[in-house]
């Protein structure tokens, strides 16, 4: 069955982050919120790292199960790590957790057990910072994905596939990313064809969705676009989807708008997940 | 009635014997080769990849809960009798995380931030336990997919507490090391009892061998041949020799294997 390979330190994955950092990335999200796309995405970004981590963590350290990538597209396309990681590609998940650029300290609200809620702080590993210049050259990022994937398959063939998740606004400005896109998909390991998976973040306002398994409540050409380039999500991908209450069908793509695209990492099968009882 | 009672263990491909998050505990402890007459208490517990310290809490676990049915076996009469058993652990646990930090302080090696919400949610795992009386009668009780065969007549009497390999999956019931609500662990925990006869064989195993053991069963064979071969043999290396060649072919799934056999025979 294809998606059921072992995801493990001697056959790790590798996952592509592709971030729009293009000049409309300055602009609100829109709806109630007041920030940035730009910052969105970068906390998005910030935010999948983390728990990625925080999911291979043991106590002798962080295991490579995935080696990461987060390329920003913008005046340039290429590594968006800050930092020591600045300038490289795939990274060793072990080498990322030890290197964020810096750990800031984040106010939240968390509930005080007594009905309301009560500030708290939180350390917010911080690897990537919001940039927002230039055109959205969107093709070019898919193609970097590409070779990234393409290489990684010629030395890990029997992995699980490749995930390649982009980060944007959708206003691609260098080209119809359907094709590149679909050429991310047509790379495959023994296990299954690479995925590629979006979320789009848009002032466009509407309802967020997420993981739908058709286009009709999506609402742009934007949101449709990059919907139709979204691989379907596995199996089991799907079925854990579905018993963390998410409503999901055998068309169920890997496409979120303007909605917390996190629990993707949570969807993947690293061994006994730590559930509690209920 | 005497018994033989042997443990096998094998570590996951791909990870240190060290690594290893399945634990076993039998009293009395007694060599494989050598027979016990009386009373026997076991436990087995599969700690869960995706949480922190999970061998360590499974260690724990069993190191406990042999000692409480070995002192007191009507603890496993009664589900709130069992989950007393596991609170008595989450105190202990208590003790020995606070220890385990200020090593890791002492070793200069304090707690990462990737470390801190899983310390923070605690250490997961199943527990599966077992009692041989010697009046010719056992209990036992479970939480999560670590499971219990018992083998009369060359066919199987009784799986406990799946039934079926398909129903073992990646996500098992499973015991936190800082859940203290007896009336939810006492809930989800299964009771287990029947009687025993002479040539009887007990099998209790973690989720890998349970699903390979019901697999065989499913397709009409009898499991409990190579395993009470393996288990006459006695030998680590023979045990990990067989897991390798079960997993190459794709029969058991690449996890921590843990075997406990208790042989009546």
């Amino acid at each position: 069955m294809a998606y059921s390979a072992e995801i493990s330190r001697v056959n790790p994955t590798c996952f592509v982050f592709l971030v729009d950092q293009s000049a409309s990335m300055n602009d609100p999200i829109g709806g109630d919120s007041p920030q940035r796309k730009a910052d969105v995405v970068a906390d998005a970004i910030n935010r999948l790292l983390t728990e990625l981590s925080v999911k291979c963590a043991k106590e002798e350290g962080v295991r490579d199960y995935f080696h990461v990538a987060v390329i920003g597209y913008g005046s340039s396309v290429g590594s968006a790590y800050a930092g020591s990681l600045a300038g490289r590609d795939l990274v060793p998940l072990s080498e990322v957790a030890d290197n964020p650029a810096r750990v800031e300290e984040r106010v939240k609200k968390v509930p005080d057990g007594a009905g309301g809620l009560v500030e708290t702080t939180t350390r917010f590993p911080v690897w990537m910072d919001p940039v927002a210049n230039a055109g959205t050259p969107m093709c070019r990022a898919l193609q970097y994905a590409e070779s990234i994937v393409a290489k990684w398959l010629v030395d890990h063939p029997g992995c699980f596939p490749p995930i390649v998740l982009n980060l944007t606004d959708g206003e691609s400005t260098d080209g119809d990313p359907d094709a590149p896109a679909a050429g991310i998909r047509a790379h495959a390991s023994a296990d299954g064809a690479a995925l590629l998976f979006n979320l789009h973040v848009s002032a466009g306002g509407g309802e967020p969705v997420t993981f739908p398994d058709a286009d009709g409540g999506l609402p742009d050409a934007y949101s449709r676009t990059l919907f139709n380039m979204s691989s379907v999500l596995p199996t089991d991908m799907r079925s854990y989807a579905a018993t963390q209450g998410f409503s999901v069908s055998d068309a169920t793509r890997g496409f979120v708008y303007n909605a917390d695209i996190a629990s993707i990492v949570q969807f993947l099968d690293i061994g006994t997940r730590a559930t509690d009882l209920r | 009635m005497w018994a033989y009672v042997s443990t096998l263990s094998v570590h996951k491909d791909g990870a240190t014997p060290e690594e290893c998050e399945d634990a076993a505990g039998v009293v009395p402890v007694i060599e494989s080769d050598e027979p016990t007459d009386g009373a026997v208490s076991v436990a087995v517990s599969d700690g869960a990849s995706e949480s922190l310290l999970a061998g360590p809490w499974a260690r724990l676990l069993v190191e406990s809960t042999v000692e409480a049915v070995r002192a007191k076996p009507e603890v496993l009469h009664s589900d709130s009798g069992f989950a007393r058993v596991v609170l008595d652990a989450v105190d202990d646990w208590d003790e020995w995380l606070a220890a385990y930090i200020a090593g890791r302080e002492a070793e200069d090696r304090p707690i990462k931030w990737y470390e801190q919400p899983g310390l923070d949610r605690g250490a997961y795992a199943t527990l599966l336990a077992f009692h041989l009386t010697d009046v010719g009668l056992w209990h036992a009780a479970a939480l999560g997919d670590s499971c219990l065969f018992q083998v009369r007549s060359d066919r199987l009497l009784r799986a406990f507490p799946v039934e079926t390999a398909v129903a073992l999956g990646t996500s098992p019931a499973l015991l936190n090391s800082r859940n203290r609500n007896e009336g939810l662990i006492a809930s989800k925990a299964g009771l287990a009892n029947g009687d025993y006869e002479e040539g009887d064989q007990f099998f209790l195993g973690t989720d890998a061998i349970a699903h390979w053991f019901l697999s065989e069963v499913e397709q009409d064979d009898c499991p409990w041949e190579v395993l009470r071969d393996l288990s006459a043999i006695g030998s680590q290396e023979a045990f990990a020799k067989w897991v390798a060649d079960e997993r190459a072919s794709g029969r058991m799934k690449n996890d921590d294997v843990t075997l406990v056999h208790v042989d009546l025979g």
